[in-house]
């Protein structure tokens, strides 16, 4: 269910009347989101999820519960304050305790878009269906995911904080086989304004690729020269940010602990092109206005010219370490160069061209080395041209390394990668040298 | 050092337990009047009548209905404090409709008459827009219908335990880890209680209860003046079990263990990468198993329909009763019966009895049958599904996930010590680490908490740094020792990902420890970063 602005006041203003605690917060989370899923070029299990859900924090000194519940009659409300209540006060006291914040100022919201919220089931089919039809056209097997709906969130404290934010999104993937089960290609794209989403030319993106890569050759593994397309930066970036809390580096348990004791803030540990950023109004991907706590979400750069610029910080640890408390961000943008990927591609001798990755674990939390392979179109550049599919890769590297060792950028553009599906990021494809492959996959 | 704790568990040939309808009534009666429990098996029967009546109105060839109520609680404490206590309750319904050969599911939270009807209504509109890019029809086999009550059996209900209780326990386990040497422990509980009213319109009336829970913790030694830092998480794995599994084990002297095993890893030797001999504990083999034997070998992914995602599998339906997957030694079965399995359940979410429909998946090496839900027989020649579907929650449309899927034990009484002599050159590997596999299953990496080398059939020093890399089908045909059922253990993930949307599945997979020859071996360290 989406709740209005005064709806979520509504619920929000009722559950904290309802407190007996010393101090408590509320937070609502609601959607309606339809998809259409295909596969063997025809519809498979398609379907409508509904919900709303509130969860009540509650305070006694610095001993806390949470409850969350989707039923929200009174009765049912009533019933989440009191059991949150009840686990709180069976608590132990928690010397890390933040009180509940009081009213923030938020930027404003661009994550929402009418039309999207009220897409119906039959505008997704049609969605699909050019899909389907290329294809079919081409003689290979599709299969795909468009999944559209619209979100509300809400957060209340006792101390005066109210935040609402309403938004939409719209998320297609597709891939395609070959029938001969040799050729594989994958496109993929999430916005927040459906309209932006071109489904039919990201069907011809994923026909063309699953052509192109048939009957790929093996090339041993090694270093290498490579493109990666958007899908396999977002991927890699996506996961490195969730390293970048300041907490574990000053513990001593982080990619960002400096030797002796410390983190690695204000240092230099990428090449000098690398500019990594987060920006809730950021036209291309916007982020949600409020993220942990209620803390607002703002601008931020996290790596600027190479240099580690900004971690995150708890309340807590901002508290103990005398630091402006810094919430995880909301969305993720790096900077782009002004090389095409044709033009990449031109000015490599010989290297390898990685439309996306697939099942990227952490291998080392030291290093920040990964593993994963590479899926759905992977090609050999010799000589400044595309010349052959190749089989795919298992890849054990590190972003840090990565983003040491770029040669080109290109523009920066919104993507979706395997592991960062539907986060809002947007990043370049880059040129990219000494990328470690480890062994070779049979897998198309 | 080999032989820590090592639960034992039998395969019972089944703990599905039928009972009178009226123990439904008796075993609710105690429990929280909320909004489900309200509800009651008639007033439900009269709900799905009504959108089983609504779908066959409006044309459904085929319609079920889910009314489900998800408890969880979570716990999680960090050194000497507790973070956090949660509790939360999830209640809706899910319809599904087959209209034409095109399905339609539609949820919502709220559950009543005018819900229900709407709910359906909206079920058949998705599948009637659908139609448009419907190019082949669904077709579903015959089900028998069911009447069925299902509670799992247990000693404690984890939902009664006082969260006292289990605070000390959570406290308990961080200070022993601290206590022998871990700079940092996070400890953490989390259980499920998952009930689940469901009809169909074959005549089906189902309901079910059951429970899961799962302790973990992480002990982290660090080393200031170098940088490092070493974890070893908890070997509990989660279970299908009330709170008696937790009290049964011995967690906080895992804890104590794990500590010095950290601390221990900091100062380990590099290993020498190169093809070498493993021998792997189940609390490792669990989650291989699940990689190269249990994706595999679910059937909608190999014919296709899970390729935008989770991706097709090597195991192509041409192969089946065909492929040597493994060594004779290798038996692999499925079955959704086991006692303590988090897959185990009397009738799956198509509504299938799972009692009797344990099958083999690899018998002696050969690879002998998929994992199917409803509608996927018919496509290698079945007559019908053996009982693997599954949805998340009440909002999700129930697709095929995996039973519990678990190698046999060897017909003889093997230790581990046993397995190990007959190495000159090897690593012994326990605990789950990194996992990573392709998408159509070969390629597979997998890491591990504890390494030790194993030299002219001794066990020697401890190992860092190291990860196994192979072929699925070369890995199970270099199995050639396994451990007999004295060494049996039951491993398995709370959170297994599949699906579009994305849903979780809970799986057990037991194993024994296992020997495989000549596997590729990684030293992980990257010395440039």
């Amino acid at each position: 269910m989406i709740l209005s602005r005064s709806e979520a006041k509504q619920i929000t203003d009722k559950a904290l009347s309802l407190s007996k605690a010393d101090s408590c917060s509320v937070s609502l989370g609601g959607h309606e989101r339809g998809h259409v899923r295909f596969a063997l070029n025809s519809a498979t299990t398609s379907g409508f999820q509904d919900d709303l859900t509130l969860s009540v924090t509650s305070n006694f000194g610095k001993r806390s519960g949470l409850a969350s519940i989707n039923e929200l009659d009174d009765d049912s409300i009533t019933a989440a304050v009191r059991k949150s209540e009840e686990i709180a006060r069976l608590a132990r006291e928690n010397p890390e305790f933040m009180p509940p914040l009081g009213p923030q100022e938020y930027l404003e919201s661009r994550t929402y878009y009418e039309s999207t919220a009220k897409a119906r089931p039959d505008k997704l089919a049609v969605l699909c269906d050019p899909v389907l039809k290329e294809a079919m056209d081409k003689k290979v097997t599709a299969a795909g995911f468009l999944d559209v709906g619209a979100g509300c969130a809400g957060m209340a404290t006792s101390n005066g904080l109210f935040a609402f934010e309403e938004s939409t999104g719209a998320v297609f993937t597709v891939s395609a086989r070959t029938s001969d089960g040799t050729g594989s290609g994958w496109a993929g794209r999430n916005y927040h304004d459906m309209a932006r989403l071109d489904t039919k030319h990201l069907g011809q993106v994923a026909v063309k690729k699953t052509l192109e890569s048939q009957k790929p050759i093996a090339v041993p593994p090694g270093k290498y020269t490579v493109i990666l397309e958007a899908s396999a930066v977002c991927d890699l970036l996506g996961l490195m940010i969730g390293n970048f809390d300041a907490r574990p580096a000053d513990e001593g348990r982080s990619f960002l602990t400096k030797k002796g004791g410390g983190n690695k803030l204000g240092e230099k540990l990428f090449g000098d092109k690398v500019n990594l950023y987060s920006d809730p109004q950021h036209d291309v991907a916007p982020g949600t206005i409020y993220s942990t706590d209620g803390l607002p979400a703002t601008k931020r750069t996290w790596i600027g010219d190479g240099v580690v610029e900004e971690l995150i910080y708890s309340r807590y640890w901002a508290q103990k370490t005398g630091h402006e408390p810094v919430p995880y961000p909301t969305n993720l943008i790096m900077a782009g160069g002004s090389t095409s990927l044709e033009e990449m591609v031109r000015n490599t001798k010989k290297g390898i061209l990685v439309t996306r990755f697939w099942y990227i674990r952490m291998v080392d939390p030291r290093t920040l080395l990964y593993t994963g392979l590479t899926r759905d179109g992977t090609f050999l550049i010799e000589n400044g041209k595309v010349t052959k599919p190749i089989k795919n890769f298992r890849f054990n590297e590190s972003p840090i390394a990565m983003l040491n060792n770029i040669e080109a950028m290109a523009p920066s553009e919104r993507a979706a990668g395997s592991e960062v599906e539907d986060w809002s990021v947007s990043v370049p494809s880059l040129l990219v040298r000494d990328f470690t492959f480890s062994s070779l996959s049979d897998a198309v | 050092m080999m032989k820590r704790r090592v639960f034992v568990k039998r395969i019972a040939s089944s703990v599905v337990v039928f009972s009178a309808p009226q123990l439904l009534i008796k075993a609710t009666a105690t429990a929280a009047q909320d909004t489900y429990h309200q509800i009651g098996p008639s007033t439900f029967r009269n709900l799905a009548d009504l959108a089983l009546r609504t779908a066959k109105g409006l044309g459904a060839s085929y319609a079920d209905i889910r009314i489900c109520r998800d408890r969880r609680e979570h716990l999680s404490a960090r050194e000497d404090r507790i973070e956090s206590i949660q509790n939360s309750t999830s209640f809706g319904m899910g319809v599904r409709v087959l209209w034409k050969g095109a399905w339609g599911f539609a949820s919502s939270n709220t559950v009543n008459e005018a819900s229900v009807k709407r709910t359906t209504q909206y079920a058949l509109e998705i599948a009637r827009a659908n139609q448009a890019i419907q190019t082949r029809k669904t077709e579903l086999e015959g089900l028998p219908a069911y009447e069925g009550w299902w509670t799992m059996p247990m000693k404690t209900d984890p939902f009664k335990v006082s969260i006292e209780d289990k605070l000390k326990t959570l406290l308990a386990i961080n200070a022993a880890a601290q206590k022998r040497g871990a700079d940092f422990c996070r400890s953490s509980m989390s259980f499920v209680q998952e009930e689940k009213f469901f009809a169909s319109s074959r005549g089906s009336y189902i309901h079910q209860s059951r429970v899961r829970s799962f302790p973990r913790f992480t002990a982290t030694a660090t080393d200031k003046e170098s940088g490092r830092f070493e974890n070893r998480q908890s070997f509990a794995a989660p279970r299908g079990s009330g709170y008696e599994y937790l009290e049964d084990y011995d967690l906080v002297g895992d804890a104590a263990k794990a500590a010095e095993e950290a601390r221990m890893k900091l100062k380990a030797k590099s290993v020498e990468p190169g093809r070498k001999d493993l021998v792997i504990h189940p609390t490792n083999l669990w989650l291989t198993i699940h990689e190269t034997v249990g994706h595999p070998t679910e059937l909608d992914r190999a014919l296709g329909y899970e390729a935008n995602f989770a991706g097709t599998s090597f195991v192509t339906p041409d192969k089946l009763g065909k492929l040597k997957y493994g060594s004779d030694l290798v038996t692999i079965i499925g079955d959704r019966t086991q006692e303590g399995g988090l897959a185990t359940v009397a009738f799956d979410d198509d509504g299938v009895r799972t009692q009797g429909a344990e099958f083999d998946i690899i018998k002696k090496g050969r690879f002998e049958n998929y994992q199917m839900s409803i509608g996927l027989a018919k496509a290698i020649g079945r007559k019908r599904s053996n009982g693997c579907a599954f949805a998340d929650s009440w909002d999700k449309f129930p697709i095929q996930r995996m039973p519990n899927i678990s190698l046999q034990p060897g017909k003889k009484k093997v230790s581990v010590e046993e397995l190990i002599a007959d190495i000159k050159d090897g690593i012994y590997i326990m605990g789950d680490g990194s996992w990573s596999i392709d998408q159509q299953r070969y390629n597979f990496q997998f890491g591990g908490q504890l390494f030790y080398e194993i030299k002219n059939g001794k066990l020697g020093q401890m190992l860092r740094d190291v990860a196994y890399q192979g072929n699925t089908v070369d890995f199970w045909n270099a199995c050639d020792g396994l451990c007999g059922k004295e060494e049996y253990f039951l491993g398995g993930a709370f959170n297994c990902g599949k699906g579009q949307p994305q849903q979780i599945a809970p799986v057990s997979h037991g194993a024994v420890p296992a020997r495989f020859r000549q596997i590729n071996v990684l030293n992980t360290n990257r010395s440039d970063i």
